[in-house]
């Protein structure tokens, strides 16, 4: 009993000793800061790892394709210990100068502190090739990736591995927040295929790609873009083809997300008598998406608006 | 021309090879993004030291290579094509490499690149709102200063961003004129150090205000040994047909203050956005020293001469500029520019100005292709023979291969 008892308390020194060391190493870190492109990954990010400091570069507000490097993102990104972003080249336009600018060794590669969201699935859309006479497509595939809940828990595990790698001394604190973000993201999943159970095949008018993923997984179809082309806004010739199509009677709603101009949607519905949803685009999109759950919720329930 | 002839066939081939391996992946950081600038114009006239001439003509027409080099370096190759006279002249615009992975926001640049004073002159001219640089760029630097040397830059670990940095170069663009081809320049003409702030006001608004300063071993002037030599000074107004990338004032000092100012609604820059800028230029010290000894008698000098003004003893030009973008495929813009220079004529300087009004309207069917139409009104006192004129310019700039960047 004496030896189990100072192999109990050599094991609980060893135990305390550890503790410290990790305390020591976690208030170092004191919690990672994480930038993240867009704020469904900021919304993420504060999932997984509650205790970093997170600033998200864009709004639900803002085409985070038509994003500028201006200076605040230049001078969050030289602070930044994780740069969590979509990827798939949706940032292609100002992510490579802010890490330029930033001079921060920690975020330009993906084998340390930068993370694209993409990477850890399979993209829909990818093209073999690309013209630019296809409009501004990418051949890695549409990265509005957030809206499919299968993928969102595939980039939520591979999140988790990379705050492990950056910040080992809080590993026990990162597993068990994935473990709770997993086990309500699993119960929410089911619950919200039966909610929108009945848009299943509806056909609906949307701009750009934006909702893609959800489209897929939820069972819709998008008949037409308001865009004529990627990245191409609406035209008024192709907005008069777009009428002549929905006299087919079929379609449900016509849909923008929360950053594109409802101009071409207004002047579609006025003369189609459909319904426009402004579906938020990411959390901050609307007053009710306030993290990933909600945002799931405050889409699917305006979905189901124009069903009634 | 053979050379350059073979070297530009030699870039297209270097580009024909990578572009479809690197087209057909992903043009960002990590593979080669190739691009090519096309450039194109008709104008009515010519403006003062501009590169584009009357009638039809080119303008940049741009090839840029840039990749990770590894996981310690960047590099980047923009190789310029140009028309001089009917002739095919092919320049490097770029051909630096960049630190990646230095500690403490430190970050090394060297190599050939655009000198980062100002807040236009980082920028490549085909991303302008208007055909030409300000009056005060193409006065003092050239249009846009680039040049061989080394820099070394700093970022604060601050929310307020707050940069600075240091370079020096070779200069040799920035040489005062040298009549006589007598004169022993230095080897390390150019220094330059900057600091820039900038951030955002609110969610609508972003801003950058900077303080540049360069100094120019090489850019006082000499004494014209035959001081009354009337005929040089018209000569001097030949650079118009010089469509070299030399600074035609210098001076041993330049101060550049700058400032922009972005406003979109809700941050998105997709549908409106505006943009408002403006810069200021003070050169000093570029008269010939000799002549700084006898200032005082010059001045009366001047008087019985009867140019009546006094000679400022420095040189300055600013612009103001606002452009709208007030839908995806549209934008305007305003500017107003003018410049103060100083030409020596033999042993006194007699003082010159260009102002310029300009406006312009664009049209961007995509990302990648813009149609701009460009009206300016010049207004030349003793200005190199210019006088008042009106000019229209219709360009168009299109980009193919990698996606440009959004630089703020």
């Amino acid at each position: 009993m004496r030896i189990n008892s100072k192999q109990i308390l050599s094991k609980g020194a060893q135990a305390l000793t550890l503790a410290l060391m990790l305390g020591v190493a976690n208030n170092a870190v004191a919690g990672l800061n994480i930038f993240a492109c867009e704020p469904e990954y900021a919304a993420l990010a504060k999932e997984l790892a509650p205790d970093a400091k997170i600033y998200s570069a864009t709004t639900a507000m803002q085409d985070p394709h038509q994003v500028q490097a201006r200076p605040s993102l230049i001078a969050k990104m030289r602070q930044a210990d994780l740069a969590i972003c979509a990827g798939a080249d949706l940032e292609v336009g100002w992510l490579p100068m802010l890490q330029m600018k930033s001079a921060n060794a920690k975020v330009r590669s993906t084998d340390q502190g930068l993370f694209f969201a993409a990477d850890q699935i399979e993209t829909l859309d990818q093209l073999a090739s690309v013209d630019r006479s296809m409009g501004d497509v990418h051949a890695q595939g549409n990265p509005h990736l957030h809206f499919d809940p299968t993928r969102l828990q595939d980039v939520a595990t591979s999140l988790t591995a990379k705050l492990i790698q950056l910040d080992l001394a809080a590993k026990a604190d990162y597993e068990a927040a994935l473990a709770s973000f997993t086990q309500r993201w699993q119960a929410a999943i089911p619950q919200w295929q039966a909610k929108a159970a009945p848009l299943q095949g509806s056909k609906v008018i949307a701009y750009h790609s934006s909702f893609k993923y959800l489209f897929n997984w939820l069972g819709l179809e998008q008949v037409a873009d308001l865009e004529p082309k990627p990245g191409i806004p609406p035209s008024s010739s192709h907005l008069a083809s777009l009428l002549s199509r929905t006299k087919q009677g079929d379609i449900l709603a016509i849909i923008t997300a929360s950053y594109q101009s409802e101009r071409g949607a207004n002047w579609l519905a006025e003369r189609s008598d459909l319904p426009v949803l402004v579906l938020p685009m990411s959390v901050g999109g609307n007053e009710q998406s306030v993290d990933l759950f909600s945002l799931y919720d405050s889409a699917i329930d305006l979905l189901l608006s124009a069903k009634q | 021309m053979t050379i350059s002839t073979m070297r530009l066939s030699g870039v297209a081939a270097a580009c024909a090879l990578l572009s479809t391996q690197a087209l057909a992946n992903d043009p960002t950081l990590t593979n080669p993004a190739i691009s090519a600038v096309l450039d194109g114009y008709y104008q009515s006239g010519e403006r003062p030291m501009s590169e584009r001439v009357e009638g039809f003509g080119l303008g940049h027409t741009e090839l840029a290579m840039s990749a990770n080099i590894d996981d310690m370096f960047y590099g980047k190759l923009t190789a310029v094509v140009e028309m001089h006279d009917g002739e095919t002249e092919l320049g490097l615009e770029e051909a630096f490499i960049q630190t990646l992975a230095m500690p403490g926001g430190l970050s090394i640049r060297a190599g050939r690149f655009l000198s980062d004073i100002g807040y236009l002159n980082n920028q490549h001219v085909h991303t302008d709102s208007f055909s030409d640089r300000p009056a005060a760029y193409r006065a003092f630097l050239g249009s846009h200063y680039f040049d061989d040397g080394v820099r070394l830059s700093y970022v604060a670990p601050t929310d307020l961003y707050w940069t600075m940095g240091a370079e020096v170069f070779k200069g040799d663009n920035m040489r005062a004129a040298d009549e006589h081809g007598e004169r022993e320049f230095e080897n390390l003409g150019v220094y330059t150090a900057f600091t820039k702030v900038g951030g955002d006001v609110g969610a609508n608004g972003s801003w950058q205000a900077g303080l540049s300063y360069l100094r120019n071993e090489n850019g006082r002037m000499t004494a014209e040994e035959h001081g009354h030599d009337e005929p040089v000074a018209d000569d001097g107004h030949d650079h118009e047909h010089e469509h070299s990338h030399s600074a035609q004032y210098t001076g041993e000092n330049t101060y550049v203050a700058d400032f922009v100012y972005k406003w979109a609604p809700n941050g998105n820059y997709k549908y409106q956005h505006l943009t408002l800028s403006g810069e200021y230029f003070r050169v000093t010290d570029f008269k010939p020293l000799e002549e700084h000894h006898e200032d005082h008698d010059g001045h009366e000098e001047h008087e019985e001469h009867g140019h009546g003004e006094e000679v400022k003893d420095y040189q300055e030009g600013w612009y103001l500029s606002s452009v709208y973008q007030f839908s995806p495929n549209w934008s305007a813009g305003v500017r107003y520019g003018q410049v103060d220079t100083q030409m020596m004529h033999g042993d006194h300087f007699d003082p010159q100005k260009l102002k310029e009004t300009e406006v312009s309207l664009a049209w961007h069917h995509s990302h990648f292709s813009t149609v701009r139409l460009q009206y300016t009104n010049q207004q030349g006192t003793n200005f190199d023979g210019f006088e008042d004129d009106n000019i229209i310019t219709l360009q168009y700039v299109m980009t193919l291969g990698a996606h440009g960047a959004h630089q703020f």
